[in-house]
């Protein structure tokens, strides 16, 4: 559903069909992203949002990530906006910094879901995390 | 209260959950020293802060997640921490804002 402040515009890029969804205020951009993404764009989506990580939430089933604003929230209504669905999408950051291997850590408000006895911020199942790690790895160049 | 509510109104979200992870470092400081009275003033504080955030009309639309954090802070903080959530994911989390404010 249509909120009254959001902005879509598709973008267009070469490598990639994403929408950006513009928050006023304050400015925060999302990307939804299915195909390949260079590290280097996250870099500067880190440098206008909180520095050091982006805030993803990925859907397991479609193989999409949301990427980027200023809450894990935000990314995931958008998934489901998209066509997502509750129970696929999962929260995470990336660490732009780090070495590819220890740069993800699975810690979201989102994830709190003890209908699928995950009760913690982190995600609990190795499985969903694997899943994911792969779904980024996928998505994401590291150049 | 009411002067408290506009100026509080003013602050960017980055700045109103950076101020309310202070809140949350201070009553978790309190409980490690045994303070149990300045404690529960950090945590009445807390969570009249993040009410007022939830009342703030410009995240009428985003109060999934500032609801979800009160509900996790008062599962750690009253409930035992039946969540099971680490307090330093916590702290990560509000320290991102802070620094994002800053």
């Amino acid at each position: 559903m249509a909120r009254g402040y959001k902005l879509m515009v598709n973008c267009g890029s070469p490598k990639a069909d994403f929408w950006v969804r513009v928050l006023v205020p304050p400015l925060v951009k999302i990307i939804i992203i299915d195909k390949q993404i260079n590290i280097e764009e996250l870099r500067q989506m880190a440098k206008e949002g909180f520095g050091d990580f982006v805030k993803g939430v990925c859907d397991l089933e479609k193989e999409v990530l949301a990427l980027g604003g200023e809450l894990h929230s935000d990314c995931y209504e958008m998934l489901i906006e998209n066509g997502s669905q509750a129970g696929n999408v999962w929260g995470f950051n990336i660490f732009i910094d780090l070495p590819k291997e220890k740069c993800l850590e699975f810690t979201s408000l989102i994830n709190i879901r003890p209908n699928v006895d995950n009760r913690s911020m982190e995600i609990q199942s190795e499985k969903i995390k694997q899943k994911i790690s792969k779904i980024i790895e996928k998505i994401i160049v590291w150049s | 209260m009411e002067l408290k509510i506009e100026r509080w109104h003013k602050l960017s979200l980055a700045e109103q959950i950076g101020n309310i992870g202070s809140e949350v470092q201070r009553a978790f400081s309190w409980g490690q020293k045994g303070n149990e009275e300045q404690k529960e003033k950090s945590i009445d504080r807390f969570l009249g802060l993040i009410d007022l955030s939830l009342g703030d009309k410009r995240w009428q639309e985003r109060c999934l997640e500032i609801a979800r954090m009160r509900e996790v802070l008062c599962d750690y903080f009253f409930a035992k921490n039946s969540f099971g959530n680490s307090f330093e994911n916590l702290i990560n989390y509000f320290n991102a804002f802070a620094s994002k404010a800053n």
